[in-house]
């Protein structure tokens, strides 16, 4: 390794309470560019949550959080997007009376004020996504599949460098995953980062550089996938039962 | 502090029927999650109801709650089920447009067949009061705070130890949920909406003595309900009930010490601040 | 996908029935004197106003204001009071009334932008009530619930010449043609703005429209001041040419309940959505006003005119049009929730969906 570069995005001991409830309590990590970070933990471990903080939707109750260097605390979404991190939502949320084409400029004009430069970014990114061919439907209208590769069309027209994937294969069949899958190896490629919430384990051992676990609020662990997947506290804790 | 004793008092009496108009509301909203624009035009209802009841049956106002309650529940019922069930997963602002509409319709129609006028019910004891040391107290007034209370320990009742009650206090809680168990939910917001028109048409008897009754009457107690209903916390029958009794007061000390003309405008803006800075009212829970 | 060379032409036809039909609405007054007739317009451009200026926040942004009345007041009131009591001639006496509408929607947004759903509508509401509340009540001011007549306008002259002295509708005919291209103008503007597009993100979902970098109340609020100028500016041209106002008629929650109906049953979210729902709606009371629905029903053979209903709806149905209004709604909202143009684009984009899957599969 050479010069050691600056991590994109710190996580420092970022605790999250409702009321007396921890949902996340003292998670620490941090983020290099260009990797893929894979988020997994049973369900109410805390990803979401922690998604919500990173990204502004309510502020962490304790710790702190630096993206580019940067203290994001108290900052709403928006800001964090015009930062350049942002994220999809596990629930998809299209907005179901524009055009697919106008779903994707909505995310594009955060750069630009002129909408013929959004449109032509939107067309780009329907490209990358391949649903060129859907530009013109209505949004509302969409299969699940699309509905979550529009997901990543919309953020990526936003000109992101961190990326925040809410289970983006969720409810998908196989071949969607897949091609969900290259789309993430796509993406990486073109030196974008990425943070992946996901279940499905074959599919985040294959794109993950670095794996963090959560379990009941906390991180259990950290590591390499083949690490954390040998790690016996996870295994018990999380993989005992989600690998059927 | 007499002119002080005395606004407050005749604040909380009216504020009982605030109340009662209030719980309506908060019942219909907490069963189904509709903000019913129509209500003062039940008050109206319940108004009209007293008026000719009195006039051609010479049926005392107080004493008329008796047929006015079950019409007005009919009616709200009725409602319910052909036009509001229509719209229960429509967006809040269609179905708040869709009982706006229904309040026009209602306050319009008794402008058609009743005309505009004025109409007051003179009782013997319209204008009676008595005195309490420094303070009068009006008879109707207390007579009406009494008969609100009573109607409001009955309704406490019937939500507390009855099934339908419980049942529709569960609907309010988690309508998917009290469907799981079993509760036909359906028949709840029939119910509900039955509750809180009956409620407001009674309210609207028990002041029918001391009012004006015209048709644009409601409009003000529709606002009103609102700011008691938000005041308590939304679906919450206690809070309506403490609400509409505060809202009373409110009311009226503001009528003594501002000015009478401006003491809406001073609940209004006292409205605006709770729901911005405790919107889910002074009582913090929220439910039934 | 580029358009094709029939999709540019069907672009340019809308342009020139517009221009078209801008330029027949301004020489009519030529050939129509019936005042009758100019009043019947003068009423649908005041409505058209009023729907395209609540269609920008209400329809293209979700947010229903029901508090439209105040703004439409602020306009009427500001206007008026400094024509009557200062002598200030209108057309100074708008800069302030728009200004004072515009900063009043920037502390009123700010307040209640915060709100999401039925607290918002209730909010905008309380609003508009403590609007007209102030109105009744500042009797120095507003002459309290009696209103404000007005003893007349002064002429208008520009360089020595004299425009108008304001003696026939014509003038106001022609101000309300203006302002109400200009708002259909602004809304084809907005509509494929970056405002735009942003308050349609925000109408659909506003936590995904917050997290692809869209600053909610911001927004709001710029569109919320747009619309209060234009209604505000309306207000102040019925005012005007009404020549009366008081707290019910400029201020009343029926003022905007009337605003919010244009939008709704042309359409919310559409260019000519406010107009459809302007042009109904006018025609509607007026047929109410002078009979011509009774009449109407009379010679259909519906009803008779010597019975007891006959003489009932001679007599009532002419002071319904808030009844009707009330039927109008209710049925709008149960049956029609997209409006007329609403409906009718949304058939359009159906077919052209179906018309796409089969092109792609063939």
């Amino acid at each position: 390794m050479s010069a050691v570069p600056e991590p994109i995005l710190e996580i420092k001991s970022v605790s999250k309470f409702f009321g007396g409830l921890a949902a996340n309590s003292d998670v620490s990590f941090t983020m290099d560019e260009g990797m893929i970070l894979g988020l997994i933990g049973p369900n109410g471990a805390g990803k979401t949550t922690l998604f919500n903080c990173i990204t502004g939707y309510y502020p962490p109750t304790k710790g702190e959080i630096l993206f580019k260097g940067q203290r994001l605390n108290g900052m709403t979404p928006d800001q964090v997007c015009k930062l350049g991190m942002v994220r999809t939502w596990q629930k998809v949320r299209p907005l179901a009376k524009l055009s697919v084409l106008d779903n994707v400029v909505v995310g594009a004009l955060v750069r630009t004020g002129s909408v013929p430069e959004a449109r032509e970014i939107a067309r780009e990114q329907l490209h990358v996504v391949k649903m060129a061919h859907k530009a013109d439907f209505l949004a509302g209208g969409l299969p699940i599949g699309e509905r979550k590769k529009l997901e990543v069309a919309r953020v990526l027209a936003t000109k992101p460098d961190l990326l925040l994937l809410d289970e983006v294969m969720g409810g998908l069949n196989p071949a969607e995953s897949e091609d969900i899958i290259q789309l993430i190896l796509d993406i990486k490629k073109r030196g974008l980062t990425q943070m992946v919430i996901e279940h499905d384990m074959k599919a985040i051992m294959r794109i993950s550089d670095r794996i963090v676990v959560l379990n009941s609020g906390e991180k259990l662990a950290e590591g390499a996938p083949q690490e954390v997947v040998s790690n016996p506290e996870v295994v018990t804790a999380y993989l005992g039962e989600a690998h059927v | 502090m007499t002119i002080f004793l005395q606004s407050l008092l005749s604040g909380v009496l009216i504020g009982g029927a605030y109340a009662l108009i209030g719980v309506g509301l908060t019942i219909i909203f907490g069963v189904m999650r509709i903000i019913n624009f129509a209500h003062g035009d039940l008050v109206m209802l319940g108004m009209y109801a007293s008026y000719f009841l009195f006039t051609l049956g010479n049926v005392d106002p107080f004493v008329s709650i008796i047929f006015v309650f079950p019409l007005l529940f009919l009616f709200g019922a009725i409602l319910q089920k052909t036009v509001i069930n229509k719209v229960l997963n429509a967006l809040p602002q269609n179905q708040i447009l869709l009982t706006i509409g229904i309040g026009l319709i209602l306050s319009n129609t008794m402008m058609l067949l009743f005309t505009s006028d004025y109409r007051i019910i003179s009782t013997t004891y319209s204008s009676g009061s008595f005195r309490l040391g420094e303070i009068s107290v009006s008879t109707p007034l207390l007579l009406s705070f009494v008969i609100t209370a009573a109607v409001t320990a009955v309704l406490y009742w019937f939500l507390l130890k009855t099934d339908t009650g419980q049942a529709i206090r569960a609907t309010a809680q988690d309508r998917d949920a009290a469907q799981l168990m079993g509760v036909n939910v359906k028949r709840m917001s029939v119910l509900a909406t039955g509750i809180g028109a009956g409620l407001a048409a009674v309210a609207g008897s028990l002041i029918s003595p001391t009012y004006y009754i015209f048709p644009q009457v409601g409009q003000p107690f529709t606002l009103k309900a609102f700011v008691i209903v938000v005041l308590g916390g939304m679906g919450s029958v206690m809070g309506a009930t403490v609400g509409g009794v505060l809202i009373g007061a409110t009311e009226s000390l503001a009528g003594a010490y501002i000015s009478s003309g401006l003491k809406d405008l001073v609940v209004y803006v006292l409205f605006l601040l709770i729901l911005l800075f405790k919107p889910a009212g002074l009582f913090g829970k929220s439910r039934v | 996908m580029r358009p094709s060379p029939q999709s540019r032409g069907l672009a340019l036809l809308p342009v020139v029935l517009g221009v078209a039909a801008v330029v027949a609405l301004a020489i009519l007054p030529k050939y129509v004197e019936s005042p009758y007739a100019l009043q019947l317009m003068v009423l649908f451009f005041l409505a058209v106003i009023q729907g395209e200026a609540w269609n920008l926040i209400g329809g293209y942004g979700g947010q229903y204001s029901v508090g439209h009345a105040a703004y439409f007041g602020i306009g009427a009131y500001t206007v008026i009071v400094l024509l009557q009591s200062k002598g200030l001639a209108p057309w100074w006496g708008l800069f302030p009334a728009l200004l004072l509408a515009v900063v009043v929607a920037a502390i009123v947004g700010s307040i209640t932008f915060r709100l999401r759903g039925p607290y918002f509508v209730l909010a905008s509401i309380a609003v508009a009530e403590i609007f007209r509340l102030a109105a009744l009540n500042w009797k120095q001011l507003t002459n309290g619930a009696e209103g404000i007549l007005l003893s007349g306008i002064p002429p208008l002259v520009i360089g020595g010449a004299q425009i108008t002295d304001f003696s026939s509708k014509v003038p106001f005919y022609y101000m309300g043609l203006a302002l109400a291209v200009v708002t259909v103008l602004v809304t084809i503007w907005f509509q494929g703005s970056k405002l735009g597009y942003y308050l349609q993100a925000i109408r659909e979902d506003q936590d995904a429209a917050n997290s692809l970098g869209i600053p909610l109340t911001f927004y709001k609020n710029v569109a919320l001041m747009i619309s209060a100028f234009f209604t505000a500016f309306a207000g102040a041209l019925y005012g005007l040419y009404v020549g009366f106002i008081d707290p019910q008629t400029a201020v009343g929650l029926d003022i905007s309940v009337q605003i919010v109906l244009t939008a709704i049953i042309g359409g919310i979210g559409t260019v000519l959505g406010p107009v459809v729902g302007a042009a109904l709606l006018v025609a509607l009371s007026e047929a109410l006003r002078s009979n011509v629905l009774t009449d109407l029903l009379i010679g259909s053979g519906l009803v008779d005119a010597g019975s007891g209903i006959g003489q009932f709806l001679r007599d009532n149905l002419s002071h319904a049009h808030m009844l009707i209004y009330g039927v109008l709604v209710a049925l709008t909202i149960l049956y029609m929730p997209d409006g007329v143009l609403g409906g009718i684009k949304n058939q359009l984009r159906k077919r052209r969906s179906r018309a796409a899957a089969a092109g792609g599969a063939a």
